[in-house]
């Protein structure tokens, strides 16, 4: 589109020699009205979509080495026998951090995020639908896990597990302030993820470019689309549990109490109802940079559309139904614990669907190997490995051999990292021309695949004998006479190798931004909207809105495929279509930057943190979101009102013909 | 961002550091970086959970029994008990509370056998030096010395929660409710009593 801007541009030049200054006005009205903030304190007002979810990839990166780092100091712990250099209660600490900042502040965030980058991109349109709320989420997410990392240097980390079961995580043996914190963090990053979710929903289903109907939205996006719709069901379980958790610690009631009339299963059963589909929730967005990928690398549109899509949703609906395989060892009836055993089978089905789609998509094509499309080969061998294991956990008898042993850890870290990590590399791989303007170092990237890939291997594999040897998780330390020496020894090995892989990663980042070959606007030859326009992408996004004729947008587009005139370029306007067939429905202005996001996330944040010290900080803080809140409102009425008459009196300049005489043009109806 | 944005980020960031500005945000950032490092320690001894004791027998040298020094000498300081910062011990004191059958006499505070712990009235008095005597050494009329069977970090322990029954610890360190059926209000609800000296209840 880019290209074909720049031609339409050229030719423009030279046919007539009005329509450019006209073209270039009213491109640098749209860098002006959309223009991100500048200057420190501003930074904090930025509502553009892409700003807040590259701050929300980089700020999830950055957990993400942090629990690597955990990870590491861990499998130092372990290589050896009974080594001294964490002590029991530290080591809690650190397993814990690890897979609460994994799971909270990294995979779910970092997938969201990569959503708030690229589906308004992929959907045509130049902001995601409420451009503060997103970045109000996104502030809380930061406070939230800023909570629980300096609650942790300060040695007021969580110490019962990422799931934080009652009785231990409960008042009576989990005394201080550490579980608090946990359980208010994870009521803060849920907000965010709901926040997300919402936002990901109505943009795709209210600002798609027209003619990208339901039918041919890209398979990221559907798979965007389904993870939002599982977020708003899953997470408000965890959201109450972690509030009732409070509630049991701070202020003496008795939900998890069975003494009392409450129960301890309760809160496992309320923590996998989120806790099942939150595996989902982080796998299916994968599942979409592996379509991405696999069209782009095979240059053919992934085999069995329908399917896939299908598949996607039957996923996590099916996703809702299995939470209690997690708990096979709890005194269940038997009646549900085979109904479970076949609900947690049954998610092979769609799961082996897609897998054989995107097989039929390579075979017999031409597969361009680069980094992007071999990270999703490792995934394919990963995430199967993982899938088997699975089906060993499912069934009961089996799982109750295993249950709490290593062999679980070796099967969830084959299906996460195999499942959302490599497929999240490569996806960042892709994706990197486009955030960058330039290609990443492809001998590096392999470099980084093969490290991490034969590094991930040599961690995990053993972990699944020493589960079957007995070893238990969450121990911080073992006699030499067990024999789990050697395997141990190796996962600390390839631990190391990982790490060598994750700091190739970031050199390559590094080196790649400042030395790399320009990319252009569509180095891949992808077939999706997001590489239509330059790269990195302006402001704004789009010079023009393009309109869709096909599945694969730029792939099917000609040189008459219409676009969209008539979107003022005084304010920050978007076109809103229908939800089936994405016809032009109306006009809408998005409100701009705003202080206000930030402020409120901060009264909540004193809601949420104070609160673990005392019940007044709840009053207080509604009073000062309250405020925040009312000025959240009141700057956006004020912004909208000045503004309107000029924009009025000037909108029909943006309605004069449009400067690409041959093509057809969709008029946004007011 | 592109990267035109960050330079001039950057540039900013680097006006608003200009010299007129630097000094006092410099200091600014020495004293918030000793606060930190203040809280830091503070929480750092507020979470720490000793995992290894010395055993039974080793015994704390500051309690003395007597306010009566020879010669005159002045008071000795009211000796602190190093666990009362420490929700984890006043915890684990809950726990020995009942394993050591404490609550055998003393019931959950209430009294029957022993005398009560959670009203405004002690008779050996309600310093931690006081309590820890009376659990090692034991006191007349059925009180037990607990001298070589329990660790003294364990008294410590116990100490600290004896006082948190009557609400005399900070309220973020008492217990909260427990995982079982509670006869009386968790000891971080319980209001403050103020001690006061009584004599023997008479024998029935």
């Amino acid at each position: 589109m880019a290209r074909e801007n720049e031609k339409e541009r050229e030719e423009a030049k030279q046919d007539d020699a009005v329509a450019l200054p006209v073209e270039g006005e009213r491109l640098r009205e749209l860098e002006e009205t959309w223009k991100s903030p500048r200057g420190v304190w501003k930074f904090l007002t930025d509502t553009n979509h892409k700003v807040i979810a590259m701050r929300y990839v980089v700020t999830a990166f950055v957990f993400f080495l942090l629990a690597g780092l955990e990870a590491a100091v861990m499998r130092l712990q372990l290589a050896r026998p009974e080594s001294r250099i964490l002590t029991p209660d530290l080591y809690d600490q650190f397993f814990t951090m690890h897979g609460t900042t994994m799971m909270f502040l990294f995979a779910v965030p970092i997938m969201e995020a990569m959503g708030l980058y690229f589906v308004p991109m992929m959907i045509g349109t130049r902001n995601v639908a409420f451009p503060r709320m997103n970045a109000f989420g996104y502030y809380t997410y930061l406070i939230g896990g800023l909570l629980l990392y300096i609650g942790f240097f300060l040695h007021v980390g969580p110490d019962a597990g990422w799931f934080a079961y009652v009785p231990l995580s409960g008042p009576q043996f989990s005394p201080g302030k550490r579980i608090d914190i946990w359980a208010q963090m994870i009521t803060f990053t849920e907000i965010a993820a709901l926040v997300g979710a919402v936002e990901i929903i109505v943009t795709v289903f209210k600002q798609r470019a027209p003619g990208m109907t339901l039918n041919r939205l890209p398979l990221f996006v559907w798979a965007q689309l389904v993870t939002s719709f599982m977020i708003i069901f899953s997470m408000p379980a965890v959201m109450m549990a972690s509030g009732m958790l409070a509630m049991d610690r701070l202020v003496d009631t008795h939900f998890f109490n069975p003494a009392e009339g409450g129960d301890a299963l309760l809160y496992q059963h309320l923590f996998w109802f989120f806790g099942h589909p939150e595996v989902y929730i982080i796998f299916i967005p994968a599942l979409g940079f592996v379509s991405s990928i696999v069209a782009t690398f095979t240059r053919r549109p992934v085999f069995g559309y329908l399917a896939m899509v299908l598949s996607l949703i039957a996923t996590a609906f099916i996703g809702f139904g299995l939470w209690v395989h997690h708990m096979f060892a709890t005194p269940l009836p038997q009646l549900g614990q085979s109904f479970f055993t076949g609900a947690s089978m049954m998610i092979a089905i769609p799961s082996g669907v897609q897998i054989f789609c995107w097989i039929a998509t390579m075979w017999r094509g031409k597969l361009r190997l680069k980094t992007p499309m071999v990270f999703v080969l490792g995934f394919f061998a990963i995430f199967v490995l993982g899938g088997l294991s699975g089906i060993i956990l499912a069934s009961v008898p089996l799982d109750w051999q295993v249950h709490d042993t290593y062999f679980v850890v070796a099967h969830f870290h084959y299906v996460l990292i195999g499942g959302a990590v490599f497929p999240l590399f490569g996806a960042m791989h892709y994706w990197y021309p486009k955030w960058t303007g330039r290609m990443i170092s492809e001998r590096l990237g392999m470099l980084t695949f093969w490290l991490l890939f034969v590094g991930f291997n040599l961690v995990f594999f053993p972990m699944h004998q020493l589960g079957l040897k007995g070893m238990p998780r969450r121990v911080y330390t073992y006699l030499p006479e067990t024999g789990w020496g050697s395997l141990n020894m190796i996962a600390s090995v390839g631990a190391a190798l990982m790490a060598l892989g994750v700091v190739t990663f970031l050199a390559n980042v590094w080196a790649s931004r400042r030395a790399g070959v320009l990319a252009g606007a569509n180095p891949w030859y992808a077939d999706t909207l997001e590489w239509a326009t330059e790269s990195p992408a302006p402001d704004y996004n789009f010079a023009n809105i393009p309109t869709v004729e096909g599945r694969s947008a730029l792939w099917e587009m000609k040189d008459d495929t219409p676009i969209v005139v008539g979107l003022s370029t005084e304010c920050r306007e978007v076109l809103c279509t229908h939800i089936m067939d994405a016809e032009p429905d109306h006009r809408y202005e998005l409100p701009g930057p705003s202080i206000f996001p930030v402020l409120t996330a901060l009264a909540v944040g004193v809601a949420f943190t104070a609160g673990i010290f005392t019940p007044w900080a709840f009053p207080v803080s509604a009073v000062l979101s309250g405020a925040s809140l009312y000025g959240w409102f009141w700057s956006n009425r004020n912004s909208k009102n000045e503004p309107v008459k000029e924009r009025r009196a000037r909108t029909d300049k943006a309605d004069r013909p449009s400067p690409r005489p041959a093509a057809r043009t969709v008029e946004g109806e007011a | 961002m592109k990267r035109g944005d960050l330079k001039s980020e950057i540039t900013n960031l680097r006006f608003c550091l200009s010299p007129s500005v630097r000094r006092p945000s410099a200091r600014a950032c020495v004293v918030a970086a000793w606060l930190a490092v203040v809280v830091a320690l503070a929480a750092c001894e507020r979470e720490k959970r000793e995992t290894v004791e010395a055993a039974p027998g080793a015994r704390t040298e500051a309690i003395s029994l007597s306010d009566l020094r020879p010669g005159g000498g002045s008071q000795p300081g009211e000796t602190k008990n190093p666990d009362e910062g420490r929700a984890y011990d006043i915890s684990q004191g809950k726990q020995f509370f009942s394993y050591y059958n404490c609550a055998g006499c003393h019931f959950n505070g209430g009294g029957g056998i022993g005398p009560p712990l959670m009203d405004d009235k002690w008779i050996y008095g309600s310093d931690p030096a006081n309590i820890y005597e009376t659990i090692v050494e034991g006191r007349p009329n059925g009180m037990p010395s607990f001298r070589g069977k329990i660790t003294d970090a364990q008294v410590w322990q116990l100490v600290g929660y004896v006082r948190s029954m009557s609400g005399q610890l900070p309220k973020d360190v008492s217990p909260t409710r427990s995982d079982h059926m509670n006869a009386r209000k968790s000891e971080q609800t319980t209001e403050k009593e103020q001690p006061k000296k009584t004599t023997l209840p008479e024998t029935k």
